[in-house]
C-alpha cells in the first residue's frame, strides 16, 4: 500500500500521463457487458423454457422387435412400453427408484401397460456390462425384475466410481434374493447370458437410440428420466391412438405437467 | 480497452456458464440421461460436488466474485490500486487451478468431457492471465506516473526546496531504495 501512494493514489495525476483507468469505464465497455447480460440471461430462458420432454416419431418401417427383453405385466395389456437402460446410468437410475414404483402400481398392476426392459450397456460405464450380465442370469432363475431393482437401487455401490471389481458386490444382491448361487455363479463365469444382452444393445442400435433410458410409447421415442406425470401424459396419448376400445383411464397428469413445467421455467 | 474490463466481461460470461451447469445440476434443465461423452456422467459423478454444494454453484459464486472485483477496479477510486490487482490475481488463480483440477478428473478419471465444464476451464485461464497482465499494467502506470512526478519535481518546477525529495521518489521508482 506505501507503494500506492506514492504513484497516483493521491489524486494529483499528472497532465504528462494519461491514464485510462482514471476516467473509469466508457459507455461501450457497459453497453459490451449488457449485451452479455442480455444474451446470457436469453439462453438460460430458452433452455429452461424447452419443454424437457421431447418425443420423436418411430421410423414406421422399422422390423418390430427381434430381441425379447425381460417383461413385467399383464400379456394382455393394450400398451407396451419399452425401456432401453444401462444398469449404471445415474439417469435410468433415478427413473428406477423415483417413477417406477408408481408406474408399475397406477400402471403396470392395473393392466394398462406391460414394460419390456432392454439393455442398452453404454461404452463409457465399465461395469455396465456385468451388471446386465448378472441381471441375464438372475433371470434365468426367474429373478430378473428383482435384480432390475437391487442393482439400481445400489448402483453407487457397485459402479466404475466405486470399484473395479463388480461382480463379488453383486453376487451379495444374488445370494440376497435366494438365488441357486451354484447356478449364478456359474452363469457368470462363462458369460453364458453375453448374446442375450448383446441382442438388446443390437436392438436399441438399430433404432437409433443414443441415450438412456429411452423409452417407446407406441409410435413415439423419448429419452431421458422421466418423472411419472410425462410418463403417464405418454401412455395416455399412445392409449389414446389405439383402435377404439383397447383402452381405459382418464388423461389426468395432463394439466400437472404442463403446470409443472411453467413454474420451473418460471423459478429460473 | 484496460485488462479489468475484458476480467469483467469474460467473468460475466462466466457467472452463466456456470449458472447453467448448476440449473442443469438441480434438474432445471432438461431431463437426466446417459449418452456417450455427454455432461451427465461428469455431473452425476461423485466430483460434481464440492464440499456439499454443486460445483457449478460454485463456479457461479467465484465468477460473480471476480466480476464484481473487477468493476469495483474500475472506478476512480480504484483505478490504480495496486492491491486489488492482487486480489485478483490470488481469487483467479485459484480459480484456474481449480478448473485444472476438474480437467484432469473429467479427462483421466470419469473418463467423459462436459463441454460447459471445459467452457468455464478456459475462461477461468483467460480471467487469470488478464488478472495478471492487468497487475503488469498498474504496476507500469504507478511507476510512469511516480517518474513523471518526480522527474517534474526535479527540474524545479515546484521550487528547489523539494529536490532531495524528488530524487528519492526517484530511485524508489527505480528500485535503487526503498521508500520510507
Amino acid at each position: 500500500m506505501a507503494k500506492e501512494g506514492m504513484g497516483g493514489g493521491r489524486g494529483r495525476r499528472s497532465g504528462v500521463v494519461t491514464s485510462a483507468k482514471g476516467r473509469g469505464p466508457g459507455r461501450g465497455f457497459w453497453l459490451a457487458l449488457g449485451l452479455i447480460a442480455v444474451l446470457g440471461l436469453g439462453a438460460l430462458g430458452y433452455v429452461a423454457s424447452k419443454p424437457k420432454v421431447t418425443s420423436t416419431a418411430i421410423d414406421p418401417t422399422l422390423p418390430a422387435l427381434k430381441a425379447e427383453g425381460y417383461l413385467m405385466g399383464s400379456p394382455n395389456a393394450p400398451l407396451e412400453v419399452i425401456e432401453f437402460g444401462d444398469f449404471e446410468c445415474p439417469g435410468c437410475g433415478q427413473f428406477a427408484t423415483i417413477t417406477e414404483p408408481d408406474v408399475r402400481t397406477n400402471l403396470v398392476n392395473t393392466g394398462k401397460i406391460r414394460i419390456r426392459f432392454m439393455d442398452y450397456p453404454l461404452p463409457m460405464h465399465r461395469n455396465t456390462w456385468d451388471a446386465s450380465l448378472a441381471a441375464a442370469c438372475a433371470n434365468e432363475q426367474g429373478k430378473f425384475w428383482e435384480m432390475h431393482d437391487a442393482l439400481y437401487a445400489n448402483q453407487d455401490r457397485w459402479n466404475g466410481e466405486t470399484t473395479n471389481k463388480p461382480r463379488p458386490i453383486i453376487a451379495e444382491f444374488a445370494k440376497g434374493m435366494g438365488l441357486d448361487m451354484t447356478k449364478y455363479g456359474s452363469c457368470m463365469d462363462n458369460e453364458t447370458q453375453r448374446a442375450k444382452v448383446q441382442s438388446h444393445l443390437l436392438e436399441a442400435e438399430r433404432r437409433h437410440v443414443t441415450q438412456t433410458p429411452t423409452f417407446i410409447f407406441g409410435d413415439q421415442m423419448v429419452p431421458g428420466a422421466l418423472p411419472y406425470d410425462s410418463f403417464k401424459k405418454l401412455v395416455d396419448d399412445a392409449l389414446a391412438k389405439l383402435p377404439a376400445g383397447a383402452a381405459s383411464g382418464a388423461a389426468t397428469g395432463d394439466s400437472a405437467v404442463k403446470s409443472a413445467d411453467t413454474a420451473k421455467s418460471k423459478a429460473r | 480497452m484496460n485488462k479489468r474490463m475484458l476480467v469483467a466481461l469474460v467473468a460475466l460470461a462466466g457467472v452463466f456458464v456456470a449458472l447453467y451447469l448448476t440449473l442443469y445440476k438441480l434438474g432445471y434443465i432438461g431431463t437426466l440421461a446417459c449418452a456417450v461423452g455427454s455432461c451427465e456422467k461428469v455431473q452425476t459423478s461423485k466430483w460434481a460436488t464440492f464440499l456439499g454444494l454443486p460445483v457449478g454453484m460454485w463456479g457461479v459464486g467465484y465468477y460473480v466474485a471476480v466480476l464484481g472485483m473487477a468493476i469495483a477496479g474500475l472506478t476512480p477510486a480504484l483505478a490504480e490500486s495496486r492491491a486489488l490487482s492482487r486480489a485478483l490475481l490470488g481469487v483467479t488463480a485459484v480459480g484456474v487451478l481449480f478448473s485444472l483440477w476438474l480437467t484432469y478428473l473429467e479427462l483421466f478419471v470419469i473418463d467423459a468431457i462436459c463441454q460447459w465444464c471445459v467452457i468455464s476451464a478456459i475462461l477461468a485461464t483467460i480471467l487469470f492471465v488478464s488478472s495478471w497482465l492487468d497487475l503488469r499494467d498498474v504496476t507500469a502506470l504507478l511507476h510512469e506516473t511516480a517518474t513523471a512526478a518526480a522527474e517534474r519535481l526535479r527540474d524545479g518546477s515546484f521550487g528547489g526546496g523539494i529536490r532531495n525529495t524528488s530524487e528519492v521518489a526517484l530511485r524508489a521508482v527505480r528500485g535503487e531504495a526503498e521508500e520510507r
